[in-house]
């Protein structure tokens, strides 16, 4: 479905190039829910600009499907992002000047495939996401838990196959935390849709398929759940991070 | 249900203020355009700056400033607006908008905001125009040529303006969706571009460099020309004035990052380091506003000095009437102007009436050459290299009422008193020709005369004056009346009159410019093949009211109310395109401090909360938010105003080494009009800084 082959990315600042992603390698099965972990600054939200091709990367490929995403021409690619990519920023980004309603509305709208449907659809995740009372309310008046959920709803609105989330539970309650994961989860089996999300919750990686550990620009570990329940993912989780400390 | 272009019109509408203030700011340059154009197009002013004047040439250039101006504030303003909605782009992208489909929307409402904003200004322009034209004719002049008449002509010139603002609206749009690094479009709106840690002495090293590039700027051309023998090309001079560009640029940098006092560093460490954050963005903005307002004020300096000056000589003059003519011409003599006086009612109290002589003079003339380096020059003395008017010493005592010394074979040359004539004046003679006979004879030159009427003549002894002219045609020979009346300041009338007596009884073979000299013709047709005044149209009798005939024919008439009155109606007509401009530069200066510093506020409201919020009083933040605001406004408004104003006087002692009389009072009337508009651009700054504390809430 996903694969990333030798990705390469850096930043130039002034004259100083800091080299952030450094042959970074995955494969992403249709229909996985996997979870990006690893300390801050590791380069995940990097990782997944890069995988959107919102960021130009460097060298490598990234190919989804059989399909090469960097050599796609703009229009194939925005196609792909409104039809096929559901986007999770880290800092939500919402418009100020749209209603929760309308944010969640806008892949439809930007794709011009509003419809009661759709309309229909933005209620229910309003509902799962209990931000029903607050949809006709402006970003600036929500808070960050709110906005986060609205982000969310926004990006599995348009039912993407591939859902690129940066870190859409970090600042919920367990509850809405696990809102988010169900809503996943439930994208999964009913669309057989393959979702990254970056991660610093053992707890929401505990519920992935396979959880891939960054470790200075390239994977250090690859973390499958195989047929371990929960908790004891999570345990393994911990220590396997508590490792990459001692290292 | 919503499609995409209702939304984006939803967006619109939340952010109203923001094409506001970009159609304002496109509407106000092209209605100020429009209005400048109108009035410096206008056949009432073409009148009073004939084709191919100095005159003319300078309101060209002022014209290039303003239009500079509007240009940089309507970019300014469509930047500031572009990149406020750069999130917005930034998440359509982001969410799989086509390119297309936001270039769609956005040629949409950016030809809505053009086509209104600059066709209202077109419009609005020309009533505007006549507005302050009507003003100034209330408060200031109003002569029977000061009438504004409009010529239509002047669309192409604002339809060129205008295409510029809708390239350039279009332009920065399109930049602004190209990018390909989307995430780089989105952070866009929130990007700093923190200043690098300055080092401290970036303050020291850019003033020596502001200092040392004005002064090498303004001193090479001599430099080349005086020490090198040798003319640059056009353009070169000015590269050494870039270190004094970048020497204006450090400063700022420092003061924005460092700050220059150091004992406050803690006090003001927030507003530092905001201000920091800020970044580049701020510095640029600051060193155009430097240049605006040093423009702005030069162009306002130019009226006040020039008309500081000329109206204190004017009153200065010896003589109410002082009038010259080539001793063949049919000019009204002693009688016909009494008469004529009589006619107006005006009584002569006295009159004196000499001949005068052309005569050939030695001297030094640099000698152009062409070499592989350009031009070059060197000195090279002729025996017979120009001519200069003599006077007897009895003529001169006649006319001036003074008793001077002038022994046989002695010539004294006739300075003027403020000795603002220094570089115009012949130099020294020591050989005079008389070209008819081709007779020679030397002389020895001996301390100057001052006399601001005769000066550039020159007096030799009765006998001396007796022998030289001997066998001169008429034509080589003229005349200077001197004479006085009573209630000068009534004469106005007669003045016009006698003037007008005197423009039509002159032939056309006088009608030669100042600077035309019948030797010098044939000593440069000899050198280079041609005389640079026969290239150029001679004066015409038509245009005898244009100041530059007044200013340049050789045997203009000097009747000091004529003069005046001259005066303060051309210098009028400048006086009002100058305003023009600076109003220009200082609106451009307060539009890009305005926003800036709006644009800190708003980016800065979080910073403000979280110091309250940490217990900080409300004092305090007033002197956090103040100190910001002062920074932007003040700092580049007080160094373009304090570099303009010595630059400006380095020019006026470097001219001639020193500052005559005449330049220091302009300068001190430029002083008081400094004053006036700091006085102005301060409320502006009370008021911006009152709307900051507002958007802060403090
Ligand atoms: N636009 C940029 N310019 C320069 N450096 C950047 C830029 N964006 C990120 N970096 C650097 O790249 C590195 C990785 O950043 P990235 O945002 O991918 O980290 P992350 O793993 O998402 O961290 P976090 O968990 O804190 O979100 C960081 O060291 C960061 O400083
Ligand atoms: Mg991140």
């Amino acid at each position: 479905m996903l694969t990333v082959k030798n990705l390469h990315k850096s930043y130039k600042v002034g004259k100083t190039k800091y080299e952030v992603l450094k042959g970074v390698s995955l494969e992403v099965n249709k229909g996985e829910f996997i979870a990006v972990m690893g300390s801050s600054g590791s380069g995940k939200t990097t990782l997944l600009n890069c995988i959107s091709c919102y960021i130009p990367s460097d060298d490598g490929s990234i190919l989804l499907g059989d399909i090469e995403l960097a050599k796609l021409d703009e229009k194939s690619l925005s196609k792909i992002r409104n039809e096929k990519l559901g986007f999770v920023f880290q800092d939500f980004l919402l418009l100020d000047g749209l209603t929760v309603r309308e944010n969640i509305l806008l892949p439809a709208i930007i794709g011009g495939k509003i419809n009661n449907q759709i309309e229909i659809r933005a209620e229910q995740l309003c509902d799962i996401f209990g931000i029903k009372s607050i949809q006709n309310k402006y970003p600036a008046d929500i808070s960050g838990g709110e906005k986060q959920r609205t982000a969310v709803a926004r990006a599995i609105i348009n039912n993407p196959l591939l859902i690129l989330a940066d870190e859409p539970t970090g600042n919920l309650d367990s509850k809405s935390s696990r809102a988010v994961i169900s809503s996943f989860e439930q994208a999964k089996k009913s669309l057989g849709a393959t979702i990254l999300m970056v991660t610093h919750d053992s707890f929401a990686a505990s519920f992935c398929d396979k959880v891939i550990v960054l470790k200075d620009g390239t994977v250090w570990r690859t973390l499958e759940k195989g047929t371990m329940n929960r908790l004891d993912f999570q345990d393994h989780l911990l220590s396997a991070i508590s490792d990459m400390g001692k290292e | 249900m919503m499609s995409f272009s209702a939304l984006y019109s939803k967006l619109r509408k939340k952010n109203i203020g923001q094409y506001t203030l970009l159609s304002c700011c496109c509407f106000f340059s092209v209605m100020l355009i429009t209005s400048y154009i109108f009035m410096m197009r206008s056949p009432t002013i073409l009148d009073v700056l004939p084709e191919g004047g100095d005159s003319r040439k300078q309101v060209m250039m002022i014209f290039v400033l303003a239009v500079i101006g509007c240009a940089v504030f309507t970019t300014y303003a469509a930047g500031l607006f572009f990149r406020q909605k750069s999130k917005e782009t930034g998440v359509f992208l982001a969410l799989g908008a086509s390119k297309k489909q936001l270039k769609s929307e956005l040629w949409k409402e950016l030809s809505i905001i053009s086509i209104i904003s600059c066709g209202l200004g077109a419009i609005l322009g020309i009533p505007l125009a006549y507005i302050i034209w009507s003003i100034f004719r209330l408060f200031i002049v109003d002569t029977e040529e000061m009438a504004l008449n409009f010529d239509i002509n002047s669309y192409s010139y604002i339809i060129i303006f205008s295409i510029y603002v809708i390239f350039m609206l279009f332009i920065m749009g399109y930049k602004s969706i190209m990018k390909t690094n989307i995430i780089d479009i989105i952070k866009q709106t929130h990007s700093a571009e923190p200043v690098h840690s300055v080092p401290k002495w970036f303050g020291l090293v850019g003033i020596i460099l502001l200092i040392l590039g004005g002064f090498c700027g303004y001193i090479a051309p001599s430099i080349f020309i005086l020490g090198l023998h040798w003319y640059p090309p056009e353009g070169l001079t000015a590269i050494f004035y870039i270190p004094a560009l970048i020497g204006l640029y450090m400063i700022l940098l420092h003061t924005v990052s460092n700050g220059w006092n150091k004992r406050k560093k803690y006090k003001d460490i927030i507003s530092v380091s905001m201000m920091k954050f800020q970044g580049r963005q701020t510095v640029r903005n600051m060193l155009v506003m430097t240049l605006l307002i040093a423009g702005a004020y030069f162009g306002s300096f130019y009226t006040p000095m020039l008309g500081t000056g000329a109206i204190m000589s004017f009153d200065d003059r010896p003589i109410d009437y002082a009038y010259h003519f080539r001793a063949d011409q049919n000019i009204p003599k002693k009688d016909e102007v009494f008469k004529l006086a009589d006619k107006y009612n005006v009584k002569i109290t006295s009159w004196a009436d000499v001949p005068m002589a052309r005569l050939g003079v030695d001297g030094e003339m640099s000698v152009e050459k062409e070499t592989s380096l350009g031009t070059t020059w060197e000195s090279v003395y002729y025996n017979l290299l120009q001519s200069q008017i003599f006077l007897s010493k009895s003529s001169y005592e006649a006319l001036t009422g003074e008793d001077i010394n002038i022994n046989s074979g002695e010539i004294a040359g006739i300075m003027d008193t403020s000795g603002d004539g220094q570089g115009v004046f012949g130099g020294d003679v020591t050989l005079v020709t008389n070209t008819i006979t081709g007779e020679s004879w030397s002389f020895k030159p001996i301390e100057h005369l001052c006399n601001d009427i005769l000066f550039g003549r020159y007096v030799v002894s009765d006998e001396d004056y007796q022998k030289i002219i001997t066998g001169l045609p008429l034509d080589w020979q003229e005349r200077m009346v001197f004479f006085n009346v009573e209630n000068d300041e009534q004469t106005y009338d007669f003045a016009k009159a006698l003037f007008n007596e005197i423009v039509d009884h002159s032939g056309k073979e006088v009608a030669v410019y100042d600077s035309f000299d019948p030797i010098l013709k044939q000593v440069h047709e000899e050198l280079y093949g041609y005389y640079f005044l026969d290239e150029q149209e001679p004066p015409n009798y038509d245009n005898r009211n244009s100041s530059d005939f007044r200013m340049y024919w050789q045997y203009m008439p000097q009747f000091r109310v004529l003069d005046k009155a001259d005066f303060i109606k051309t210098t009028a007509v400048f006086l009002m395109l100058f305003i023009f401009i600076s109003i220009i530069c200082f609106v451009a200066v307060i539009v890009i401090a305005f926003t800036r510093c709006i644009t800190i506020a708003i980016s800065n409201k979080k910073v403000y909360d979280d110091l309250r919020h940490l217990g900080a009083s409300n004092n305090y933040l007033n002197n956090c938010a103040r100190s910001q605001v002062k920074k932007v406004f003040l700092v580049p408004i007080i160094t373009g105003t304090s570099l303009i104003y010595i630059f400006y006087s380095m020019i006026m002692f470097f001219n001639d080494n020193r500052l005559t009389f005449y330049e220091i009072a302009g300068l001190l009337v430029c002083l008081v009009l400094i004053a006036i508009i700091s006085f102005v651009l301060y409320l502006i700054y009370r008021l911006t800084l009152r709307k900051v504390l507002n958007i802060l809430k403090i």
